[in-house]
């Protein structure tokens, strides 16, 4: 399937929700660990879930530039850019 | 089993094993569906190829070489390599998780300096991340790329390496960023494996290990690494960061060799249970695991029991849970609980256990449950003494707690350049560990530790070092910081909480004070806080000298008092001398209350 900028940062955001903790709110400015509080094991199953959506691998050492939930939704339409799966 | 030991040098136990080519190390990648399989011959080709690379780099026998590897297939070679040479591996952990680490910028950095040295192997990548490492470490004369040795085709000139002689560092996560190295010698190793293989899990050529512990930290690499070399066994390697990202790896790579020994933290276990899916694992069998290992963090049987009932429907049996009691200065083992008996506990007055520093069996509901861990080695002892028996002179008696001292063969000569470090971690001969605990037949039974570690996830850290990068945060009151792990409200793992005095006003600000802090603690230490608690001036306890308290902080967190305290701080001496006396085993306390959910 195709991805457009818009489905990927909502799916993004769809798998980032059960991941808020304290009930903290999602946005896309959200920052994972200060904001959300994902730690070090929630990351790894977040980056699992990742792959399963959009059927991709996401290298270990790709995720030291990730902070924020728009950065995550950036690398990932990136990603699906650059492999013709994301709509312009 | 009855063969009579004699101790070997990992040099000549990797030449001994490199008659068998059915036995071997299988390395899993995520990235294709092939495993390379290293026989043990071919084990003593490959170390041997990146022996003769790090000679050709100019080290010598007792030269340091750093490694920072993430590639298991990588630091294996590498390592056993260096050793081969004579030169003393150092292994670091690779940098993980989200965000730049200036804080392991700057650990990595202390432990290349402090270990003197001369050469640093990693990846291209990590290269460029530590940046100019080499201008801060004057010992340091190159930084090389594994790539670049694995091309290499230099023979490994033959040196002697005799039994005392140091086969690597360890080094451990210290208090205020200061990793202290555990200097171990092929005759501390030989012990620790003997007394592990033989006399503890009973290991014979037909076990097969899977492992996906990180080879930088000593569980996976003399657990799994050295281990079996003495013994010939084949192991599975899977890499650390694809069991934490998908956990059904570990247990479908389990079935698929028919794995019988595989050792994990508690978080390990409890992990599983909460992330694999009934489905993902419903075929597979995992009858011929008869070694579950559990250690590095303090053993919660409720975990090991909720992963008993998850796996036994596919075959898992309870009774291979194996209940182990180990640090780094000891080798690795110190004790493990006897095979095939599942999780044993010592049922005990809890009440009791805290106040009178007493064990009491006690056989009702209200019991908190001890995991048994138990005896020493031959050879080795353990014994309980009061923490400030200096000279280990009184050991106390049976279900007494105090701190637990080792002595044996197993234990480290020292701290790798640091003298004082080293005395202070002796008293009498005995080594003292600061844990926390109680003899009951011999049994081992740990109920906290006196230095106040947060252990998150297998990883150890110091609430010091929290505090202080916390403290660097614009708006947080300095010195009026307090971190500290908790149990509660969940159970599965240590929660990771800093509480602290500011004057930001509370809403909004104090809202963003909250990120804050939790940003650059992340940064710099790469540990994710759950909770931050701002709060007025005044309101952190104190002793009346104006120590902060750290135990009372936690048991006032945990009964969700932390947030009613008023802004003016109480000191009350009656309740300060009980802090003094309980602060001691604050943690301890919070170990086994921590486990109770109230009943009234």
């Amino acid at each position: 399937m195709t991805w457009t900028r818009d489905s990927v940062r909502d799916a993004v955001m769809e798998i980032l929700r059960p991941h808020a903790q304290n009930g903290a709110e999602l946005s896309e400015t959200s920052h994972l660990v200060a904001d959300l509080g994902v730690d070090s094991l929630g990351v790894m199953e977040v980056v699992a879930d990742l792959e399963d959506k959009f059927g991709m691998r996401i290298p270990d050492d790709s995720l030291r530039d990730v902070e924020t939930v728009a950065d995550v939704a950036r690398a990932i339409a990136t990603r699906l850019e650059s492999e013709g799966r994301l709509e312009k | 089993m009855s063969r009579i030991y004699v101790p070997r040098t990992v040099v000549q136990a990797i030449e001994d094993a490199a008659k068998s080519t059915a036995t071997g190390y299988r390395f899993v990648d995520e990235n294709s569906e092939a495993e390379p399989f290293f026989s043990h011959a071919g084990i003593e080709r490959a170390s041997a190829r990146f022996g003769g690379a790090l000679q050709a780099l100019g080290l010598e026998k007792g030269d340091r070489v750093a490694l920072i590897l993430p590639d298991n297939a990588d630091f294996v070679f590498a390592f056993l390599g260096a050793v081969r040479a004579g030169i003393v591996p150092v292994p670091i952990y690779p940098p993980t998780g989200l965000g730049k680490l200036s804080g392991y910028l700057e650990n990595t950095l202390h432990i290349v300096d402090k270990s003197g040295a001369k050469v640093l192997v990693t990846t291209g990548e990590i290269r460029r991340l530590l940046g100019t490492v080499q201008a801060s470490a004057p010992g340091l004369r190159k930084v090389a790329d594994v790539d670049e040795l694995k091309a290499q085709r230099e023979e490994l000139r033959p040196v002697k390496v005799a039994l005392h002689d140091t086969c690597f560092l360890q080094f451990t996560s210290g208090s205020t960023s200061r990793p202290k190295g555990v200097t171990l010698t092929h005759e501390n190793l030989a012990a620790n494996i003997h007394a592990i293989m033989d006399l503890g899990l009973g290991v014979t050529p037909a076990d097969h290990g899977v492992s996906w512990l990180p080879l930088y930290h000593d569980m996976g690499l003399i657990g799994f690494v050295l281990a079996p070399l003495y013994h010939v066994n084949s192991i599975t390697f899977l890499p650390p960061l694809l069991f934490l990202k998908r956990p059904a790896k570990w247990i479908e790579t389990m079935a698929r060799h028919r794995g019988t020994i595989s050792f994990g933290p508690n978080f390990a276990y409890a992990l599983c249970v909460k992330r694999i899916k009934d489905a993902e694992v419903s075929h597979l069998d995992l009858s011929s695991w008869r070694v579950a290992g559990c250690g590095a963090e303090p053993i919660r049987a409720d975990n090991l029991r909720a992963f008993a009932d998850k796996f036994e429907r596919i075959g898992f049996n309870h009774r291979a849970f194996v209940s182990c009691y180990g640090m780094a200065e000891a080798t690795l083992a110190v004790s493990f609980s006897p095979l095939g008996q599942g999780v044993l506990v010592d049922k005990v007055d809890a009440q009791k256990l805290w106040s009178e520093q007493h064990a009491e069996p006690r056989e009702d509901d209200d019991a908190a449950q001890i995991v048994s861990c138990g005896r020493a080695f031959p050879d080795h002892d353990i014994a309980v003494f009061s923490p400030d028996d200096a000279k280990s002179e009184h050991p106390l008696p049976e279900r007494s707690v105090g701190e637990l001292r080792l002595r044996g063969p197993s234990l480290m000569t020292g701290y790798y350049g640091e003298p004082e470090l080293t005395q202070q971690a002796f008293a009498g001969g005995w080594l003292k560990t600061g844990d926390l605990g109680y003899l009951a037949g011999g049994d081992v039974h740990i109920c906290g530790r006196s230095k106040e570690v947060i252990i998150v996830n297998g990883r150890n850290y110091y609430p010091q070092d929290l505090e202080w990068e916390a403290s660097r945060v614009e708006g947080v009151r300095k010195g009026n910081v307090i971190a500290f792990g908790t149990m509660k409200p969940t159970m599965d793992r240590e929660r990771v909480v800093i509480a602290l005095e500011t004057a930001v006003p509370a809403g909004e600000l104090r809202e963003k004070l909250k990120g804050e802090v939790r940003r650059v603690v992340q940064q710099a230490i790469g540990l994710t806080v759950d909770d931050v608690i701002p709060l007025d001036v005044g309101v952190l306890p104190k002793t009346s000298s104006g120590k902060l308290q750290r135990a009372k902080t936690r048991e006032l967190y945990e009964t969700n008092e932390l947030y009613a305290r008023g802004s003016a701080r109480k000191v009350d001496t009656v309740e300060t001398v009980k802090e003094v006396v309980k602060s001691q085993i604050g943690y301890f306390k919070h170990a086994l209350l921590g486990g109770l959910e109230k009943k009234d």
